[in-house]
């Protein structure tokens, strides 16, 4: 009954708090749509922890493309064996998630012992990084704790379970024996997904790739909605 | 159409985009809503003028800006009229702490409902249950020990619970008239300073507590503001020049003032006016802001300056009178001050000579009136003597007379007044002139040529104010005496013999004194002293002052534009002073107003006079053998008794009561009720209040405040005030077993604890004195009433306007009283109380023909039968005044018919302003109906207030000016009116100014001209219309020949040292670990103007957050104290804790602590009074200094704010060291 819910609802939930919240975050909250960037504030660590938590992260989240997204097969067919794959994921996963993990945790340090940060810290930001914390631990361990690829093989396990989610065809089954980190890592990913509209993370979606297409001088026209081609 | 939604308009990733020149610049489409929130953010609805009526004389116009029904910001106003083309504007004026005062109106501090501590509100809705009258009500809780001890104890504890106002008003109301019934009108006590910072609301309490018949205190004197020393040259209360008038100067000295402090919207003249080539020089013991803007800086040692100016004026004396003779000196001091008068001297058994009183008239052979206050001296042109125009006495006689021609009053010779008389003397004798020094006062013999007179009862010894001078600043012109030979002679007083005292160098102050002379020279009188708060609240600093002000006398630069003195110390010059003074002290419906000088009042009322220990013997000079008493108050209560000083509560009955007595008595007429009480004071079967303080029949009963704060920030001595005046916890550790006892003053061993039955506090912020009060009134902010505001720093009045609704149940000033006026009104009709007679006392008061009252400056104590009590003579004047307390409200809101039927003007000027108050009528509408003020002009609003006070007064309506100058054309005989015939159709309207500000119009009001836009500069009118000084001698003065100011040593100026003080006579608390005693100073805050702002956050924020005291970095380090650190400073009269600002800007051995840190903001608690650290003033009690007591004498004479006692506080040491626990008190 657990695993139907988690497995097979609660993504949904997730999904369309995630979305939803975003369209709603977005048209009604134009100036909440922000980094919260503190480094006003304090600069020192945050150069550290910041960059480290940053490109680790970008890693971390290219791995997970990679591993969970990609079937198998795929690999199976351009001729990538098990061996290699587990090799690349270990060697560019760990430093990776170290990383990222390093400069959480001086960013939970800087926002805790810097007065001026505590003090202009919402409760959301100390959420997101308690959050985050979580995910990334239990990641980091499952990982650690799978080093042999012996035991457990989550691209078959995991990942078909969540392109099943993706197509609307989730098969909770996939995750009835993931082992318990695996669990916790990925209920606890699911809960950020669900507070990533409400928080400083819709940054995320705010890349500024138009600029690197842009003109160098930009005219805003006056009356946009008057205009016509 | 709806609106498309952000992320919808967002969507255009596939639209082609609009790219020109070569891709190098492209068109979008996007969404720009996102702009209007910059756009919006300095939009707003409504824009008003008003400015902020706050004790900093900043008077500064402001645009308030409101948005969304709220007030969100203000603004500088930058209209002001040109100062003309070759001198800087006064735009923009403002500071950082007027600039963030909307922040309050909308803060936690802002009180927004009428308050009553609950346990006081609780007994009397009970009470109210049990007694159907509200005054036996009220009698069953004040009469009641144990009650009245409950609510009394309950002060500053916090316990306020919303009131309705009409129960207020009614628990005030009842108060009041209990106390009024049972004690007597003058009982009933009301304080407010400083008019001109928003004068309407003063005037609404003023008129309301002068129609109560209850006494107003002054607030100049007891903010130790005051400079005694302005009163004895001038005659004047202080008349400075106008900020722009720095910029006429050719040399400025900045002494003990720290103008960009203190003056901040000014300051920039002092700036700029050295691009021009003006030196300025810093006299200061810190490195002060305005240290900043000098080229020199004299470091004096604090509180020595008075030596330092000795020094200077030595100098100037032998190099510019002695050494050599400059013309433009010479001739401005025969024409413009006392020099040429002559002195008697009295001879002393060792056949040496005392300076003594002036030689006058009737002592010449004149047969005159008025001979005795008509000074002499000795006219080259004849070779006799003369009395020359302007003096006292023929101010009074009314024969157009008095002014400044120098010619003979009788024979209308002209007069070449001989400035010494070495060459004519009879002979050259040794005068004893008293010197001060903490190492044993001594006598300095010193030598004056001396003329014989022989007059009708014997010969007399004559020598003149110029050779007394000389040979009291000990200048060696040959004839011999203990003078300094050369200025390297350590003897007083040299620029040699100052060193050792201030320590300053001897050449720095000759090269100062010099060039402040030769500038004077060279610019005929532009060299300027801006003097202020730093050399003004000591004990001695009028004798600073006088030595301070000699120097600007010597080089003729007083009167003259860009010249002379510029003392900005709480001076705040109300402009349209007649109108103001007829409204807010209720002359237009009756005379006269109870004005109480303030210092006097809180030294009785705290009880601060039980805990004198150093004896005035110590004080006075060694020429006396003994000082007339030992003990101050002794000292208030002569004052009291002959008509020197005010004293109200006055006499231990209800003056009602007394003045029944009298008629029971067979008195009828106020002049037989007089002599009534005049035989029962005689026969001692009437006493004085002054004399049995402690009784509680002469307690005060009710304290209103409103527009101050006084527990807190003025209150110096503010643990005596919450242990005597309010009876709750204090931190006092004096006690008064073995203090000095009065001789005049009957001693209680129990000192009474909680005298007030009420205080009310009328404020819009919680700030201390609110805390402490029984009942707190929410009042309009400077942005919600109608108001107006005048300064001595610019000639503009600016207006306050509403720019919203008075928010909450607040209201402004004049509505509260009005409603205050409309519940006594209410009440007495209720308890059937019908009209009553009351006996009321003045004192001899200046600008009057009073001020001839007593001759000679000789004290004749009819209570030692030295002479007979007349009133009005030898004791206060006594009134019989009519009072019908149901007409207070009818009254409060008309201009009541006496401004046309009573004497009107100013400065014993009167003239007619009957066709202005008709003028009023017409403008304002007129009451009508069943009233006594039926058809007269309606005043019920203050904006109507604001238009009668500038339809009615010589400085806004130039039709008035102009009467007034003829006024005065008529007592001296010269042509003056042209100085405002120009603009003699103007008359201000509250619409004009609110347009845009108006310069004032030339009147005889004040001593400067601002005819055809010259700069204000004080005496000029004097110097150049030859109007006289208000003085004895119609001249400036040098010398003050008062008995007692002879008894004080101070007929002269000389150097007084500060008070030697200890903080601890007797139990002093355990020494633990390092320690330092310091002298506490408390002087201006950067980031407050007094306690307003000191709470608001924007200000706190700028430093430290909290209440601070600054130190010398060697100072700390001998306590062990770090920058920082908490520490807790203390002496007998209390403790404050706060944290250490460690500087090397301050010199060793003193502390600085700017006033006024109020106590609600981060105080930790004290292990020594085992609470928390008190205010600013916890460490501090006023010495109260007798010959600021003197009255009935020429300028000597009583004035409201005028003279008085100053509630100085500097003479104290301090112990400080570091708090050993930080203890919140919070558990």
């Amino acid at each position: 009954m657990l695993d139907q819910f988690l497995w097979g609802f609660f993504p949904y939930i997730v999904l369309t708090i995630f979305i939803g919240g975003h369209i709603y975050r977005y048209n009604h909250d134009q100036f909440g749509w922000t980094t919260k960037s503190s480094e006003f504030l304090e600069k020192k660590s945050l150069r550290f922890g910041s960059v480290l938590f940053h490109w680790g992260i970008l890693f971390v989240f290219v791995g997970h493309v990679m591993g969970i997204l990609i079937p198998k097969s795929f690999y199976d067919a351009i001729g990538i064996s098990e061996e290699i794959y587990h090799t690349m994921a270990i060697g560019f996963g760990i430093p990776a998630g170290v990383a990222a993990i390093i400069g959480l945790a001086i960013l939970v340090q800087r926002r805790l012992t810097v007065k001026r940060i505590r003090l202009t810290s919402s409760k959301a930001d100390f959420l997101v990084l308690f959050l985050l914390a979580i995910v990334m631990l239990t990641g980091l361990a499952s990982t650690l704790l799978n080093v042999d690829s012996k035991g457990f093989d989550y691209r078959t396990t995991i990942s078909p379970w969540f392109r099943s989610v993706l197509m609307f065809q989730a098969d909770p089954s996939y995750m009835v024996d993931v082992p318990i980190w695996f669990k916790i890592h990925i209920v606890a990913a699911l809960s950020i997904f669900i507070v990533w509209p409400f928080t400083r993370l819709v940054h995320v979606f705010s890349m500024p790739f138009r600029y690197l297409g842009r003109s160098y001088v930009v005219y805003r026209k006056r009356m946009p909605k008057n205009h016509q081609l | 159409m709806k609106e498309k939604s952000p992320l919808f308009k967002r969507l255009k990733y596939v639209k082609p985009i609009e790219r020109h020149a070569n891709d190098h610049s492209e068109v979008t489409y996007g969404d720009r809503d996102w702009e209007n929130v910059y756009r919006r953010r300095w939009q707003h609805d409504k824009v008003v003028r008003s400015t902020h009526g706050v004790n900093c004389t900043g008077s500064c116009s402001w645009n308030i800006y409101v948005k969304d029904g709220i007030v969100t910001w203000e603004g500088q106003k930058l209209d002001y009229p040109t100062t003309g083309p070759d001198m800087p504007d006064f735009e923009p004026r403002g500071c950082p702490r007027g600039a963030s005062f909307s922040w309050y109106i909308y803060s936690p501090l802002r009180v927004k409902y009428p308050y009553v501590r609950g346990v006081l509100l609780n007994m009397w809705r009970e009470a109210l249950k049990e007694h159907k009258n509200p005054l036996e009500a009220w009698k069953s809780i004040v009469e009641n020990p144990e009650k009245a001890k409950r609510y009394k104890q309950a002060r500053g504890k916090g316990g306020f619970v919303r009131a309705e106002w009409d129960e207020v008003l009614n628990l005030i109301a009842t108060s009041l008239l209990y106390t009024v019934i049972k004690y007597g009108p003058d009982r009933n006590v009301g304080f407010s300073p400083i008019p001109a910072m928003s004068m309407i609301s003063h005037a609404a309490g003023a008129r309301f507590m002068s129609l109560m018949g209850g006494p107003i205190l002054s607030f100049y004197d007891w903010y130790a503001d005051l400079p005694p020393a302005s009163p004895q040259i001038w005659g004047d209360q202080t008349d400075v020049p106008e900020s722009s008038d720095w910029y006429n100067s050719g040399y400025i000295i900045t002494w003990g003032s720290n103008v960009p402090m203190t003056r901040t919207p000014d300051a920039h003249f002092l700036a700029e006016v050295r691009y021009k080539g003006t030196k300025v020089v810093s006299i200061s013991p810190d490195f002060a802001e305005s240290t900043k803007l000098a080229d020199d800086w004299m470091s004096v040692k604090q509180g020595t300056d008075g030596a330092l100016a000795m020094a200077m004026g030595h100098v100037i004396l032998k190099e510019f009178y002695v050494d050599r003779q400059v013309d433009y000196f010479i001739n401005y001091v025969k024409q413009y001050t006392d020099f040429p008068f002559l002195v008697t001297l009295k001879k002393q058994e060792n056949g040496q000579f005392i300076a003594d009183r002036f030689l006058n008239a009737n002592d010449i052979g004149r047969k005159t009136t008025n001979g005795e206050w008509k000074p002499a001296l000795w006219n080259d042109k004849t070779n006799t003597f003369a009395i020359p125009n302007g003096t006292i006495g023929s101010r009074w006689e009314d024969k157009g007379k008095w002014n400044l021609h120098m010619v003979d009053e009788e024979t209308n010779e002209s007069i070449d007044p001989r400035l010494s008389l070495l060459g004519i003397e009879d002979e050259i004798v040794t005068i004893q002139i008293p010197y001060f020094s903490h190492e044993g006062n001594q006598i300095l013999e010193r030598a004056v040529p001396m003329k014989k007179v022989q007059t009708e009862t014997g010969e007399l010894y004559v020598t003149t104010v110029y050779d007394l001078v000389l040979a009291n600043y000990g200048v060696d012109r040959g004839i011999g005496g203990n003078v300094a030979k050369t200025f390297d002679d350590a003897i007083p007083f040299t620029p040699a013999w100052q060193e050792s005292i201030t320590g300053v160098k001897r050449e720095l102050v000759i090269k100062i004194a010099r060039e402040f002379a030769q500038n004077a020279i060279d610019t005929k009188g532009r060299s300027m002293i801006i003097v202020g708060a730093g050399i003004n609240h000591w004990f001695n600093s009028d004798t600073i002052y006088r030595a301070v002000l000699n120097l600007v006398l010597f080089v003729g630069a007083q009167g003259v534009n860009g010249g002379g003195w510029a003392h900005y110390v709480g001076q705040e010059k109300l402009r349209p002073v007649e109108g103001w003074q007829t409204i807010a002290m209720a002359r237009d419906w009756q005379m006269p107003p109870k004005l109480q000088n303030g210092t006097s009042f809180y030294y009785f009322a705290t009880d601060q006079w039980r805990y004198e220990d150093t004896p005035v013997g110590q004080l006075v000079s060694p020429l006396v053998k003994e000082a007339r008493y030992q003990h101050y108050a002794d000292y208030n209560v002569l004052a009291a008794r002959l008509g020197w000083l005010p004293s109200y509560p006055t006499f231990e009955k209800n003056g009602i009561d007394l003045y029944n007595e009298a008629v029971a008595s067979g008195a009828k007429t106020p002049e037989e009720i007089g002599k009534y009480i005049a035989q029962q004071l005689k026969e001692k079967k009437l006493r004085f209040a002054i004399e049995d303080p402690d009784n509680e029949k002469n307690f005060p009963r009710n304290l209103i405040v409103w527009r101050a704060n006084l527990i807190s920030s003025s209150g110096k001595g503010h643990e005596y005030f919450l242990k005597h005046l309010l009876g709750t916890t204090h931190g006092l550790m004096n006690d008064d077993k073995d203090s000095l006892r009065p001789e005049e003053i009957q001693w209680r061993d129990e000192a009474p604890e909680g005298k007030l039955d009420l205080l009310i506090n009328l404020d819009f912020r919680m700030a201390g004195t609110a805390l402490y009060s029984d009942i707190v009134l929410p009042a309009a902010t400077w942005y919600e009433k109608h108001d107006l505001s005048s300064t001595d720093m610019h000639p503009f009045i600016h207006p306050f306007n509403p720019a919203i609704e008075v928010p909450w149940e607040a209201r402004s000033d004049w509505d509260i009283f009005k409603s205050l006026a409309e519940a006594v009104s209410k009440l007495a009709e209720e308890i059937g109380m019908g009209p009553v007679k009351e006996v009321v006392a003045t004192p001899i008061l200046h600008d009057t023909p009073q001020e001839l009252a007593q001759p000679l400056g000789k004290v004749k104590d009819w209570s030692k039968g030295e002479c007979e009590p007349i009133p009005g003579k030898t004791m206060p004047q006594i009134h019989v005044v009519e009072r019908d307390y149901t007409k207070i409200f009818e009254k409060m809101t008309a201009l009541g018919p006496n401004v046309v039927k009573a004497p009107y003007g100013v400065k014993g000027m009167t003239w007619s302003v009957e066709e202005e108050y008709e003028k009023l009528k017409k403008t304002l509408g007129t009451v009508s109906g069943a009233s006594v003020a039926n058809g007269c002009p309606d005043i019920s609003e203050a904006k109507k207030v604001a238009e009668a006070i500038l339809t009615l007064s010589s400085t806004t309506n130039g039709r008035v000016a102009v009467k007034a100058w003829e006024s005065l054309e008529k007592k001296t005989n010269l042509r003056l009116k042209d100085l405002a015939a120009e603009r003699e159709e103007e008359c201000f309207t509250f619409e004009q100014i609110t347009a845009q500000p108006k310069t004032v119009i030339t009147s005889p009001a004040f001593s400067g001209s601002e005819k055809g836009g010259r700069r204000y500069s004080p005496f000029t009118t004097n110097v150049e219309r030859l109007i006289p000084w208000r003085t004895l001698t119609g001249r400036q003065s040098f010398y003050v020949d008062h008995e007692l100011m002879q008894e004080f040593g101070e007929t002269m100026a000389t150097f007084k040292p500060i008070l030697q003080h200890k903080p601890f006579k007797k139990n002093r608390p355990e020494i633990e670990g390092k320690e330092i005693t310091l002298n506490y100073l408390t002087p201006h805050n950067k980031w407050s103007v007094h306690s307003m702002y000191f709470d608001s956050q924007p200000m706190l924020t700028l430093f430290r957050g909290g209440p601070t005291i600054w130190l010398n970095k060697d100072d700390a380090k001998e306590a062990g104290i770090q920058d920082n650190d908490w520490i807790e400073c203390f002496n007998r009269n209390g403790v404050v804790v706060a944290r250490a600002v460690v500087s090397h800007r301050i010199p060793r051995g003193m502390a600085f602590m700017h006033h006024a840190q109020d106590r609600h903001i981060n105080v930790p608690g004290s292990k020594l009074t085992n609470n928390r650290g008190g205010t600013h003033n916890s460490p501090t009690r006023i010495h109260v200094k007798p010959t600021h007591m003197i009255g009935g004498y020429a300028q000597l004479s009583y004035g409201f704010n005028y003279y008085g006692p100053t509630g100085n506080q500097r003479d104290l040491n301090v112990i400080i060291r570091k708090l050993k626990e930080v203890d919140w008190l919070e558990d």
